[in-house]
């Protein structure tokens, strides 16, 4: 399918122990995951921390590779690079835009010189005059004008958001097809999130680009993102079209997920939250169902074996027994 | 004067000495806590929230000092006290957790050790009775007694948390200072620190001041809430109403910075712009060279606290027909 960018299917990433006492044993970082990704289409990835998001874009991105599984862009899967050219080409189409602004800028660098790289390294403008040209543009569409101002300062002299806006200039310059972005709100300030993801939607819009949107809030997910997959302890639990995850969840995690995120407007006179407990260690991780030791709904089946994804039609799959 | 009310600040002015000038943070800071009441403050960081915490606890850094105005707890200010009057009250009549709890806790020393530490400072008792006051609290906080041998590291940051909630409830204090007390912890835990501590207040009756740039969380916990912006509080009131009724256009910009799990999904626009420099701030209203409302003379006119309602504030010219 020429319209699928991206495509992983039962991908793990395990990584080994090498201390003396867990000799042998491995990180269950990511667990049979599988999703793909259309041209032009938005998945956010929503999880708590440690529940494998990361891990599946830097698989995805290249940074890690797969233990197990098959990895697959515009439907060529993913081999060992067998040069530069290769490995350059993946980088080009797959960006990332990282969660923390003050740590991904180089602090001894201009924005031009941070800006300049990828077009240097990926031979995308011909001659000064064009760098130029395409600097100044991508930084007018990140919202930073005059930017020949902007191109004079270094990191310390921008706000976190500015930050942020050239980190994502710099991801838009290679003009990616698949762009992960790992919380890239997540560390601003409240009021200059809507802006930021207000301009990452209208960046969609005009290149067409696919989008990795990981986060851990379930409402910004909505917001920002056609599909959900929600991840727990390495797995997907449930993946489907955005309204139907959140108004006609089935997973009880996710249940968990969406009543524990806070709402004003629900707020005030809330239920109780059923759940306890944490995150399992993903060293030894339960088995069968990962949520099952913090699940209300849990039965004896659920730690016999992992739940396979159940199809419930319209591409909302759950991971889960009781829909079997 | 209310007999209800425990903490109240007048007027309260702190910073910090830098090497370009006198940064205030709190510039001019005034409201009441009854006994037993949630005061949520919220604001984006720089706004001067930590630094009031801090100030009301006189834990301030050593460049900063508090400048002017009154911190009256229980009839005596604090800001006047001395460093013993001090070093009697925190504690065992008012109590903080600190933002993060993964740095809070002394590394070295056992969650036991640290809880009856703070006993021992306070009251003269056996270590049989401290050990007795740090089980019934891990209790309350629902970590099991076993983990008074655990060292910090072997916890998880929920339960590091809830560790501290236990240390800063140990001596019963009638007032709790939470500084961004979940922010760095997953939803699922936050939701269980947030109900936990409502569960506490309702068994101890202690207040709370709770600290956080989380709006959406604060209008669901606070009965009160206060908005600061840039050293100043621009709008105060009960939370269901400044939820459902803002009156100050900061306070408006941020309820339209989170998205909802409801409803129709319209485009938000969030605020432009950023916070003022603190060492320079604007004249007139502070946040007027963002405001998408200001009008003539809000860059120069300094707006004070006006009624807008049954107890709610808004400091903001467009209360009172300025216009």
């Amino acid at each position: 399918m020429s319209d699928t960018v991206l495509e992983l299917a039962s991908v793990s990433k395990h990584f080994p122990i090498r201390s003396l006492r867990s000799y042998g044993k491995a990180v269950h970082a990511m667990d049979d995951v599988s999703f793909s990704l259309a041209r032009g289409e938005s998945l956010a990835l929503v999880g708590e921390s440690g529940s494998g998001k990361t891990t599946t874009a830097s698989v995805i991105a290249r940074i890690y590779e797969k233990s197990s599984g098959s990895l697959s862009f515009g439907g060529e899967e993913a081999r060992p690079f067998r040069n530069r050219a290769e490995a350059l080409g993946h980088k080009k189409n797959v960006q990332m835009i990282f969660q923390d602004p003050f740590g991904s800028l180089n602090p001894t660098h201009t924005i031009r010189e941070i800006l300049e790289r990828p077009f240097l390294i990926h031979g995308l403008a011909k001659g000064r005059a064009e760098l130029e040209e395409r600097l100044v543009a991508i930084l007018e569409q990140v919202g930073l004008s005059p930017a020949a101002e902007y191109l004079r300062r270094y990191p310390h002299e921008l706000s976190g958001g500015q930050r942020q806006r050239v980190n994502i200039a710099r991801t838009f310059a290679v003009e990616p097809g698949i762009v992960l972005a790992d919380e890239p709100t997540s560390m601003l300030d409240v009021s200059i999130r809507m802006g930021i993801m207000n301009m990452m939607l209208a960046l969609k819009e005009s290149r067409g680009v696919s989008y990795l949107y990981i986060t851990h809030d379930l409402a910004g997910a909505r917001y920002m993102c056609s599909r959900i997959a929600v991840m727990y302890a390495g797995m997907i639990m449930e993946i489907g079209p955005t309204e139907e995850v959140i108004s006609k969840t089935c997973h009880p995690y996710v249940e968990l997920l969406k009543e524990a995120s806070p709402s004003p407007e629900s707020g005030f006179a809330r239920k109780r939250t059923p759940a306890k407990g944490e995150i399992p260690s993903l060293i030894d991780p339960p088995a069968g169902c990962r949520f099952h030791p913090r699940c209300p709904k849990a039965k004896a089946a659920c730690s016999a074996a992992i739940p396979a994804m159940r199809d419930l039609g319209n591409g909302h799959l759950v991971r889960c027994v009781l829909y079997d | 004067m209310d007999d209800g009310i425990m903490l109240e600040l007048n007027e309260l002015r702190a910073g910090y000495d830098t090497a370009k000038g006198f940064v205030r943070a709190v510039d001019g800071v005034s409201f009441s806590l009854k006994r037993g009441e949630f005061l949520g403050i919220a604001g984006e960081s720089g706004c001067g929230k930590s630094t009031l915490a801090y100030a009301i606890m006189r834990l301030l850094r050593d460049n900063a000092r508090i400048e002017s105005g009154s911190v009256r707890f229980k009839g005596v200010d604090l800001a006047a006290a001395s460093a013993e009057e001090m070093n009697k009250r925190r504690w065992t009549d008012m109590a903080m957790v600190f933002q993060s709890a993964m740095n809070a806790l002394n590394p070295v020393l056992s969650v036991g050790e640290q809880l009856t530490d703070a006993v021992h400072a306070h009251r003269h008792v056996s270590e049989g009775e401290a050990k007795a006051m740090a089980v019934e609290m891990l209790r309350l906080v629902d970590i099991n007694p076993d983990r008074l041998k655990s060292f910090p590291h072997q916890l998880s940051g929920g339960m590091k948390q809830r560790v501290m909630i236990a240390m800063a409830l140990i001596l019963k204090p009638d007032l709790l200072i939470m500084d961004e007390p979940t922010t760095a912890l997953d939803v699922v835990v936050q939701r269980s620190i947030i109900e936990k501590i409502a569960d506490l207040r309702a068994d101890l009756g202690f207040s709370v001041i709770f600290i956080t740039h989380d709006l959406s969380l604060l209008v669901e916990i606070s009965d009160k809430l206060a908005i600061m912006y840039a050293g100043k509080v621009c709008e105060y009131g009960p939370a269901k109403e400044l939820f459902s009724a803002p009156s100050h256009p900061y306070t408006r910009g941020l309820m339209a910075s989170f998205p909802s799990l409801t409803g129709p999904i319209t485009r938000m626009g969030g605020i432009e712009g950023r916070a003022p420099d603190l060492l320079s701030p604007p004249p007139g209203c502070r946040f007027a060279p963002r405001c998408p409302e200001a009008f003539e003379g809000c860059d120069r006119e300094e707006p004070g606290l006006r009624p807008c309602g049954k107890e709610h504030f808004s400091a903001c010219r467009l209360i009172g027909g300025a216009k």
